[in-house]
């Protein structure tokens, strides 16, 4: 469910704002250690869990107000080198402030342990973020599918200049889309915590796999991040259990695979 | 034509004399020694090229820079744990600034491949890491070894672990799945027979894995009496972090065959270390001469006591200052002639480094990390509980001749 969200938030940028975010990885980053120092700061994991997102979100509302906007007259490839560039000042910036070596964070007491399921032992906090992936997944999609905003950003996806035409503003649309992808990136992050911890290299780790699931699902398709992200995660849980050397590369051999049947991604179409 | 000014012709003297001076410059130069780091900024290893860089750099400020009364030239390059970069890297810093001597890098395949770099430009290669393979089968008279060979490293964990837990005779194993993690496994199954253990489970995964609840499910249907991980670094953490989650720690023991010690264990929560035993080359707390006033520098330095990583390149780089003075020469060959045989008391007590197959022979830590409620401070993490320096058998040796020049 962690891929599905982290592909959400890339599709729903890639969709509307037409340039693969690279810096998706390092907001997913931010997210976590943002967790960490409000969870340290605060003393309380759920509100820490509220606020880093959150923070997340106002620094992709930054980086798309103060940066890319400013370079969408520049054209697509100064867009997307702006984002590569981001990514590392995010990485480095990391490295700054909370230094080289990561660390690890407990989940909080209440979702410590683990449950007996009978056929395996499962830690309560793994069940915790599936649920929660699954109903932030949920939300978004009602949030796209059923208020009027959502319908805007899928028309904004379909076709920008008509939507501009009908006199919305397509640049308001571009920042929210670009701070609620970067929310769920954050809130992916930061849910991530207890399970990886914490370290500098944690957005590249994540990035590879949200574009995986982002060109699987199909350029943009929210719906296809959606169900590519589900694939991609039980694709990898069923081959670990009987071939784990190869539970990482079944990633990329089930994105080769579907590719080649359908070039366009399971549910893209162009 | 203009005429010339006053300040033309200053300008001119000062570039004839920097002209006439430059042979001078280039005759100093030629005196340096130039010494190269091969440390990763970049790749699985990047978190740890920096602290190596620093352990390197604090041995050769210990010297004033200097050996044999001529300068060092300290020169380092980011190998991105890549064998293609790594070698490209090398040449270039051999051709281009002329090094002659390599310390470096820290993963194992990709030091094989810096290895041969190291034999074809007749340029002498220190290295520390779990591969058996660059003292064994594919040794050679460039290349050293300076950690402990996966034999000893095996024989002194098994041993010290099973004296502690005679009955801990089921044991998973989770291994990183390249040179180091293989040579290790291997002696680890080997020591194991003497100790009647049974491997009810052994999975290899890549390296820079992060994603290990698949692994430790099957380590838990298994039901083993103890869980060994054969990884480093942030697979080691992150294998560790997982199987405390899923409940086998503190319950099951858990060993960290090959641990940077220091690095690892500080990622990990107090919780998390309970009942975690740690195989590692070196850990802060070595009852050496040399050590204490190296932890004690480096803390005072960094703020924090070094692992494996800055200590392996700090005394790396003592030994191979000391086959400089024992030499009485900077020439590739006399310092590989004098390194071979050498004996120095070093921070983790004896080393010699064998002539016949270049591996250092020496003491291997073995820990067992403390509890919350025992730990005095917040890098107290575990106390040693045994040392071991076993050589490899004969028997087992891949190296059967060296070679020449």
């Amino acid at each position: 469910m962690l891929y599905a969200l982290m592909g959400l938030g890339l599709s729903l940028i890639t969709g509307i704002l037409n340039i693969p975010n690279f810096a998706h990885g390092a907001l997913f980053a931010v997210g976590a250690y943002l967790l960490v120092s409000a969870a340290t700061a605060i003393g309380n994991f759920w509100i820490a869990l509220l606020v880093a997102p959150l923070g997340v979100a106002l620094l992709g509302l930054a980086i798309e107000y103060a940066g890319i906007r400013r370079l969408y007259a520049a054209g697509h490839d100064y867009q997307l080198l702006f984002t590569f560039g981001l990514a590392l000042i995010l990485s480095e910036s990391i490295i700054l402030i909370w230094g080289p070596i990561g660390y690890s964070h407990l989940p909080p007491p209440i979702l410590r342990g683990g449950l007996d399921l009978g056929f395996t032992f499962y830690p309560k906090y793994r069940l915790f973020v599936m649920v929660m992936a699954g109903l932030l997944v949920l939300a978004t999609w009602l949030f796209l599918e059923k208020t009027r905003y959502g319908a805007i950003m899928r028309a904004g996806i379909e076709n920008k200049e008509m939507v501009s035409l009908l006199g919305i503003d397509i640049h308001k649309l571009f920042t929210v889309a670009f701070a609620l992808g970067a929310y769920l990136a954050g809130i992916a992050g930061a849910l991530t915590v207890p399970i990886r911890g914490v370290n500098p290299g944690m957005g590249v780790d994540m990035l590879g796999i949200a574009f995986v699931v982002v060109a699987l699902g199909g350029l943009g398709n929210l719906l296809g991040a959606i169900a590519a992200g589900l694939l991609i995660g039980v694709a990898q849980a069923l081959v670990a259990g009987y071939w784990t050397e190869a539970s990482t590369v079944v990633i990329y051999a089930v994105m080769a695979a579907v590719l080649l049947v359908r070039p366009q991604g399971m549910f893209g179409i162009r | 034509m203009s005429k010339l000014s006053r300040r033309d012709i200053l300008k001119m003297g000062v570039g004839a004399a920097a002209g006439l001076g430059f042979p001078a410059i280039v005759r100093s130069q030629s005196k340096e020694i130039v010494i190269l780091g091969l440390w990763d900024a970049t790749g699985a290893f990047a978190d740890v090229g920096p602290i190596n860089d620093r352990g390197m750099r604090m041995a050769l400020e210990e010297r004033g820079m200097q050996v044999l009364g001529r300068p060092i030239k300290y020169i380092t390059r980011d190998g991105a744990t890549q064998a293609g970069t790594s070698t490209r890297r090398t040449e270039e810093a051999v051709d281009g600034e002329g090094a002659k001597f390599v310390i470096g890098p820290w993963s194992s395949g990709v030091a094989l491949a810096v290895s041969e770099v190291a034999k074809r430009k007749k340029v002498l290669h220190l290295f520390s890491g779990g591969t058996e393979d660059i003292s064994g089968a594919r040794c050679h008279r460039y290349s050293f070894q300076w950690a402990a060979s996966p034999y000893t490293a095996a024989k002194t964990v098994v041993d010290s672990f099973m004296q502690a837990n005679p009955k801990a005779k089921r044991w998973h194993l989770l291994v990183a799945d390249y040179a180091f993690g293989w040579s290790v496994e291997k002696y680890i199954k080997e020591v194991g027979k003497a100790h009647g253990l049974e491997f009810v489970g052994a999975d290899r995964h890549p390296l820079g894995e992060r994603e290990f609840s698949n692994y430790v499910q099957k380590a838990a249907a298994n039901k083993p009496d103890a869980v060994a991980m054969i990884n480093f670094g942030l697979d080691a953490v992150s294998g560790a972090r997982e199987i405390f989650n899923f409940g086998l720690t503190p319950k099951v023991p858990l060993i960290m065959c090959w641990s940077s010690g220091v690095e690892e264990l500080v990622q990990l929560s107090p919780e998390i270390r309970e009942n975690i035993w740690v195989g590692s080359n070196f850990y802060y707390t070595a009852d050496t001469p040399v050590a204490k006033e190296f932890v004690k520098n480096y803390s005072a330095k960094f703020g924090n006591p070094p692992g494996y990583a800055p200590s392996a390149a700090y005394s790396m780089t003592r030994l191979l200052l000391a086959g400089f003075d024992k030499a009485k020469s900077a020439e590739v060959q006399d310092v590989i002639k004098a390194l071979e045989g050498i004996e120095v008391n070093d921070i983790v007590g004896r080393m010699r480094m064998d002539a016949a197959t270049h591996q250092n022979i020496r003491p291997y830590f073995f820990m067992r990390c403390k509890s919350k409620s025992a730990m005095k401070h917040a890098t107290d993490f575990a106390d040693i509980i045994a040392t071991g320096d076993a050589p490899l058998p004969k028997e087992h040796a891949a190296c059967k001749d060296i070679g020449s020049f």
